[in-house]
């Protein structure tokens, strides 16, 4: 015989279904949570830094010395300090005055003799100990005359080589 | 025998239909709950970047005329600001461009900044600041931070524009014949070698970044200085023998038009400054007595609409002593070139830019 026994009425199933609704709703509306948007935010704005840095290193600021940017020359020279001061310089400046701190490791990858790529460290401001949520920026460079360039065993003659830093804030 | 087992109720089914259609419809929701959920900061860094990119990689519209030549008439014809020099050449700014973008006198915060350059929905607060590394320039349009804000720093290069200085003992005619009281002397900016004629500049750097080290006197600005003018003279040295600079005219030349006179300095002009011997405002109304150098300085754009990159412009300089002399003058040999051998350009500066967000 049919009766009313473990069957849901219609008004209570509505009921139900509302309040689960609605604490759903509650529930979700009062999360705070860290999305990885949030995080790519502060990289893209540190990318972006490291990008014009390494960009305004390789412009040269005149025609005069035929238009040599400041980072080829700081290459060909093997300028390691320059390039370390000059980048923090660049990165760290705001229009107040202040100093931010941003810490880099750059290296130089190039063709050797042997037509093989080779990894040059440059310098380093602070030790990479792993932990750091360090983004990455590149530019390549052109040189025009790599002959004995660093001392690092770089093919001869022309060659555009890669500069890559690893920049974080401490 | 029948029974009820396996039953549903209409109720029951009712009811759970209901549940989940409403259960779909809150789950095709969700993920606008998320992106609200956010929270403003990502919205404000978003605007701060794409604010950052017009400023330092676009040259703002209109570009032809370019924006910043547009006066304070015109200045509703301007949709969009921009600082760099052309687009292909990112990060590096323009000094007529900034000047112009924080004149406070010309737009005001934050009305005329909000449609042209911060853009969006929401009337955002802002500041952009700019500074060069030599401290030589800081520039700063807009409100004092809060607490909290979206903010993006871009590193740039400044264009400065070109200067020539004239020594003028080295530019005395002679002979008797040139012993008189009136002089001409003519500076020629040559549009066609300025601007097509690069390929000098083109074995140095690479070609894409040429407009950074180009004088376009169609769109910069050009200063002549004209210096140690009491040491011109032969007859009568020094500077009693009454100079008066009495006309500054441009003259134009080019395939499709004859030669012949453009404009002439009357007096006040928003696009032309006339000091004498060192003042700091310029002169009212020539003739003007000189005693050493006289600067002219003619503002981005003036040269804009007569002329093009085929033609040949003349500024000539006429003064007027009060005895006969031998003095400052090349009207019979060949005009000054104003070219990239004769003028002083400044190396590019460098600078930061901040926007900050709110």
């Amino acid at each position: 015989m049919v009766n009313s026994d473990g069957q849901l009425f219609t008004i209570e199933g509505i009921a139900a279904g509302l309040i689960m609704l609605l604490t759903a709703y509650i529930v979700v509306s009062t999360t705070s949570m860290y999305t990885p948007g949030d995080t790519h935010i502060s990289d893209m704005q540190l990318e972006q830094l490291g990008s014009d840095a390494l960009r305004m290193m390789n412009t040269p600021n005149s025609t005069a010395e035929s238009g040599q940017s400041m980072l080829q020359n700081i290459i060909k020279n093997k300028e390691t300090e320059r390039f370390r001061e000059t980048f923090l310089t660049f990165c760290n400046s705001t229009t107040a005055g202040s100093y931010d701190n941003l810490q880099l490791s750059a290296d130089l990858y190039y063709r050797t003799g042997t037509n093989t790529v080779n990894k040059y460290h440059l310098t380093h401001s602070r030790n990479l100990t792993g932990g750091e949520h360090a983004v990455r920026v590149t530019e390549w460079v052109h040189l025009n005359d790599c002959n004995n360039l660093c001392g690092v065993g770089l093919r001869p003659g022309v060659q555009t080589v890669l500069v890559e830093v690893l920049l974080w804030r401490d | 025998m029948l029974n009820d087992h396996a039953y549903l109720s209409i109720d029951f089914l009712a009811g759970m239909t209901i549940f989940m259609i409403a259960f779909i419809w809150v789950a095709t929701m969700i993920p606008g709950l998320l992106i609200s959920l956010q929270g403003g900061t990502i919205d404000y860094d978003a605007v701060a970047y794409r604010t950052g990119v017009i400023l330092v990689e676009d040259p703002g519209w209109p570009s032809n005329p370019p924006w910043e030549i547009k006066d304070d008439l015109q200045k509703d014809d301007i949709e969009r600001f921009g600082l760099s020099i052309e687009k292909d050449t990112p990060n590096i700014l323009k000094l007529s461009k900034v000047e112009r973008f924080f004149c406070s006198t010309s737009f005001h915060y934050p009305d005329d900044y909000q449609h042209r350059v911060i853009f969006g929905d929401r009337p955002y607060l802002f500041n952009i600041s700019l500074s060069t590394f030599d401290a030589t320039m800081s520039h700063s349009v807009g409100d004092i931070r809060p607490d909290g804000y979206g903010y993006i720093r871009r590193l740039v290069k400044i264009k400065y524009p070109s200067n020539s200085t004239i020594n003028a003992p080295n530019f005395r005619n002679s002979g008797l014949s040139a012993n008189v009281t009136k002089h001409v002397f003519s500076v020629q900016l040559n549009c066609t070698e300025l601007i097509r004629n690069i390929t000098n500049l083109a074995n140095q750097i690479p070609a894409y970044q040429i407009p950074a080290y180009q004088i376009n006197p169609l769109r910069d600005r050009i200063m002549v200085n004209i210096s140690n003018m009491r040491g011109a003279g032969v007859f009568h040295p020094g500077a009693n023998n009454g100079i008066n600079l009495s006309a500054i005219e441009i003259f134009r030349q080019n395939p499709a038009q004859p030669f012949g006179k453009v404009r002439e300095y009357l007096g006040p002009d928003p696009m032309v400054s006339v000091y004498i011997d060192g003042g700091t405002t310029t002169v009212p109304a020539l003739p003007a007595s000189v005693t050493d150098n006289v600067s002219v300085i003619f503002s981005p754009g003036f040269f804009y609409g007569m002329a093009s990159d085929n033609t040949q412009l003349y500024i000539n300089y006429t003064y007027k002593l009060e005895q006969a002399d031998n003095f400052f003058n090349n009207s019979f040999t060949i005009p000054y070139p104003y070219d990239y051998n004769h003028v002083t350009r400044p190396i590019l500066k460098e600078g930061v830019l901040e926007v900050a967000i709110w």
